[in-house]
């Protein structure tokens, strides 16, 4: 509650405004860095790699900072250096500082920030991986490639193009049968950690009777090289690839990109396709949620609530078909506004369906929530405690469930979200039924804030005439996903984006599960993983580990759960 | 034990919500994109499309004296792109979903133009239809330039200024 | 271990294998790295408004019991053994319905380091590792409507005849 107060009046515990601490922070670094021209909207701060470990301690003096993403760029063909740019969010002053490091290309090695800010291990490796870029104080092992990627080639350099990677590596069809045709013949060991997996699952439980132990993620199996495969499209292509990052969120990310251009080239988006756009996005979200709820109930074994869920999703589906055109992956986004138009007898059919869906929603909601078992399995599993959630930067409704105010649509506001009225969702009891509670919330909330942008749409034209692309500027869009905050970072080019970063947020999520997992019931495993909401194929399967007997079995996930079940009846 | 009974009257009340698809009209709306179709007496085969589609499903193959458009409607994502892009709006959006098949080559639609020849070099280089349609735009430019590829035209026209000096 | 004792499996059998299936089919899904787009309107066929359980189709855990494979996602190259995995546990006769554009022709990753680009590439390779795959049906679209894919499973199964065909016209 009080930093709830807090964040209106922009004050801390001490009475300062945090204004003055980013004051006092810029004077602290004046011998080791230099300040750059950014705009209003985010604050760029040049530093040398020997500098950096003492500049991002104390930037993250400043309350309330969080580590938003980390890019890697190869700019050698512009200016020479390799470039870190890592992006912290101040939520209180509604502004990013980004903190860049150029590197030259014999001494790509940089000092580990992973002991200050927890969230940057992921993207070290991902850079270590992808770039080729060094860090100095920990491990690294593959990431994001294949195990038998060839060790000296980084595919997001500028030195290949997508043809010549091709070349230099071909999936072999006829070894890799070979490969699992030698696996099902083998004596697993026994022992705790385990060598020989060649396609390892997604999650990796360590039990110990029924308790897990520990918890280990391994995955990208969904790798397709986006982000090189946006540096050869136009700009307005790309809207159409970044919307099948996600096939559940994608217009988040097409909306995403479009801010990201639209604010390096300070293109001036008329109101109306704000207001499309932001139509859109609340639609999104509330299929999103009730996709979420049906999987929940199904993984908890209650299959009632998943049809009834489903079945009032539907007309959402139906909706967006009527609005857009197509029934996910929309495909109406481009670079200065939107392609298709909302008239009067489509708003008029909107209001009809929304009615529907909430009466339908809360007469179901009660019931579903107030049942024993579902409650019963919900409440006080998967602690979250908030010390944690806040030293991961962690996002979205993981977040919120713990307490933590965090809302890109308040702190950092875009689209039409600034000419409207609404509550932020947060619970504060960090555990399972905390974050359904928190997007059953967001539902109702959708439903008013879909209420009011569709009642004050106002005319004009839906798209910018033209507008001319310059290169070398960056641009930072972030939109709040169902899941979280994604954020995309663009360097423009002179015909396609130089560089595009994508920043999902399950990725930032993730780190969250081990702690989530630990020292729980194996059957209370996949409510916990699912509830911060992943990509839901992602954790379809997972792969137990018996410690004692070194038995390794690969189980769906809700058969796991449905054990529970029987025993809570 | 009680409460969660009373989804049953819910259930009750709303009775089957079943589409029996094929049986019955699918749920398609009025703003639905399906797959495209290609009018060849409108096309003039300028590759507009072929440039803006994301996948490339719509691309150009060369077959001896002929230029192919060639829609793959397997790769086709149904943005509609091609149809705000093309000069002469010969693409149409239809509603058509039920594309279905077991071989790979049916999935494909071809658009066979003639290709018109260079006079000087012999060279296959623009569509006979986009040349006509060139012609009838440009009519300041004689047609012995428009008909030679862009090598030869730049020769000839330098030709042309110099020795009329 | 080989599974696949039956080595002389003929057009007859597949007929014969067919006819027998006409309705209760048990599908796997399998996702091959996709984006989660026609996952989600497979398990939407599942639900009250369309309903294909009216027909006695239902999901099942592991290739083993399957009938047919749902494949989607252009195949990535770090899920490529799981696939051929799957694929080879899977008992004779082997259905493959490849749902989605991704699945079909590779939508817009058709060229990329890190995927194959669609089924039909492997197709001739796996027969070479044994692994036959007696039918495969492509079922369009981004994502896959639900009422496509109820119809591309009528095709799969011989009740209707696919409409679309190869056709060339002159400009």
């Amino acid at each position: 509650m009080y930093t709830y107060l807090s964040k209106l009046c922009n004050v801390d515990a001490n009475g300062k405004f945090n204004e003055v601490y980013l004051n006092e922070f810029i004077q602290s670094i004046q011998g080791m860095a230099r300040i750059e021209e950014g705009g209003t909207d985010f604050l760029r701060i040049v530093v040398l790699k020997d500098n950096l470990y003492n500049v991002v301690e104390k930037l993250l003096k400043i309350k309330d900072v969080y580590l938003r993403t980390m890019v890697s760029s190869d700019e050698r063909t512009i200016n020479g250096f390799f470039k870190l740019y890592y992006i912290f969010g101040i939520d209180t002053l509604s502004k990013s500082v980004i903190v860049e490091v150029p590197l030259t290309e014999n001494d790509l090695i940089v000092p580990t920030l992973v002991n200050l800010v927890k969230a940057v291990d992921w993207y070290e490796r991902e850079a270590h991986d992808l770039m080729g870029i060094k860090f100095a104080g920990r491990n690294q092992y593959r990431f994001v490639l294949p195990d038998d990627w060839p060790t000296d080639v980084y595919p997001l350099r500028k030195d290949y193009a997508i043809q010549d990677l091709m070349k230099l590596y071909t999936p072999k069809v006829i070894e890799r049968a070979k490969e699992v045709e030698a696996e099902a013949v083998t004596i697993i060991p026994i022992g705790p950690y385990h060598p020989a997996l060649h396609e390892p699952e997604y999650f990796e439980l360590y039990v110990r009777g029924e308790k897990i132990v520990d918890v280990r993620y391994v995955g990208f199996m969904v790798h397709r090289g986006i982000e090189k495969l946006g540096e050869s499209m136009k700009y307005n292509q790309v809207p159409f690839l970044a919307e099948r990052i996600c096939g559940i969120c994608g217009f988040v990310h097409s909306t995403s990109y479009c801010q990201a251009v639209e604010q390096a080239l300070q293109i001036d988006v008329p109101e109306r396709a704000q207001y499309i756009r932001s139509i859109v996005l609340e639609l999104e979200r509330l299929h999103s949620h009730l996709l979420w709820l049906g999987v929940a109930f199904h993984l908890l074994g209650y299959d009632t609530g998943f049809m009834h869920s489903w079945r009032i999703r539907e007309q959402v589906m139906i909706l967006a078909e009527l609005l857009t055109g197509s029934r996910k992956t929309y495909g109406i986004n481009i670079v200065g506004g939107v392609r298709r138009d909302i008239d009067e007898d489509k708003i008029r059919k909107s209001l009809e369906v929304l009615k529907n869906v909430e009466k339908e929603f809360k007469t179901f909601i009660d019931i579903a929530v107030s049942v024993p078992q579902v409650k019963a399995r919900l409440k006080g599993t998967g602690i979250l405690p908030k010390s944690e959630a806040h030293a991961l930067s962690l996002v979205g409704p993981t977040v919120r469930g713990s307490g933590i105010p965090r809302d890109i649509r308040k702190d950092y506001p875009y689209a039409a979200y600034r000419y409207i009225h609404f509550d932020v969702a947060v619970q504060d009891e960090c555990d399972n039924m905390a974050r359904a509670l928190v997007r059953i919330d967001e539902i109702f909330e959708s439903i008013d804030i879909l209420r009011q942008l569709l009642d004050k749409l106002p005319k004009g034209a839906i798209a910018v005439e033209s507008w001319d692309p310059e290169p070398h500027r960056i641009g930072i869009g972030s939109v709040e996903a169902p899941r979280g905050e994604v954020i995309h970072m663009v360097i423009t080019g002179i015909y396609s984006p130089y560089r595009w970063r994508v920043r999902a947020p399950t990725y930032q999520n993730l780190p969250a599960v081990p702690i989530m997992l630990r020292e729980i019931e194996l059957a209370d495993a996949p409510i916990t993983i699912a509830s911060i909401d992943p990509c839901f194929s992602c954790t379809d399967r997972a792969l137990i580990i018996n410690i004692k007997t070194g038995k390794i079995e690969g189980v769906p996930l809700y058969v796991l759960s449905r054990k529970k079940l029987e025993a809570v009846r | 034990m009680v409460q969660f009974l009373k989804i049953l009257p819910i259930s009750a009340k709303i009775g089957t919500v079943t589409v029996m698809y094929p049986y019955d009209r699918p749920l398609v709306t009025e703003s639905f994109r399906g797959a495209i179709e290609v009018d060849p007496d409108k096309c003039i085969g300028c590759g507009a499309c072929t440039r803006i589609c994301p996948p490339k499903a719509l691309s150009f193959i060369q077959e001896g004296e002929t230029l192919i458009l060639r829609y793959f409607v397997g790769r086709c994502i149904f943005c509609g792109m091609c149809a705000d892009t093309c000069p002469e709006k010969a693409i149409k959006i239809t509603k058509e979903f039920e594309l279905a098949s077991d071989q790979i080559y049916e999935l494909y639609s071809d658009v066979q133009h003639s290709l018109s020849i260079c006079r000087k070099c012999g060279k296959k280089f623009v569509t006979r239809k986009l040349m006509n349609k060139v012609k009838n735009l440009v009519k300041e430019l004689p047609e012995e330039l428009l008909e030679l590829c862009p090598n030869c035209r730049r020769i000839e026209s330098l030709l042309r200024t110099t020795t009329t000096r | 271990m080989k599974i696949d004792t039956i080595t002389n499996f003929s057009e007859k059998d597949l007929e014969k294998a067919l006819s027998k299936l006409k309705r209760s089919i048990w599908v796997y899904h399998l996702n091959t790295g996709s984006c989660n787009g026609c996952d989600i309107e497979i398990l939407d066929v599942l639900t009250p408004w369309f309903d294909v359980e009216r027909f006695g189709i239902r999901l099942v855990a592991s290739p083993r019991h399957a009938d047919l494979v749902l494949l989607t996602g252009p195949i990535t190259v770090k899920t490529l053994s799981k696939v051929i995995k799957a694929l080879r546990a899977v008992p004779r006769p082997r259905l493959v319905m490849a749902i989605g554009s991704c699945a079909v022709g590779g939508n817009i990753w058709f060229e990329s380091y890190s995927t194959i680009g669609g089924f039909y590439k492997i197709l001739d390779k796996l027969h070479e590792i044994d692994v036959v795959i007696d039918k495969v049906v492509y079922v369009p679209g981004c994502p896959a409507r639900p009422e496509a894919i109820i119809y591309g499973a009528a095709i799969l199964l011989g009740l209707l005849k696919p409409k679309k065909h190869y056709k060339r016209v002159e400009a």
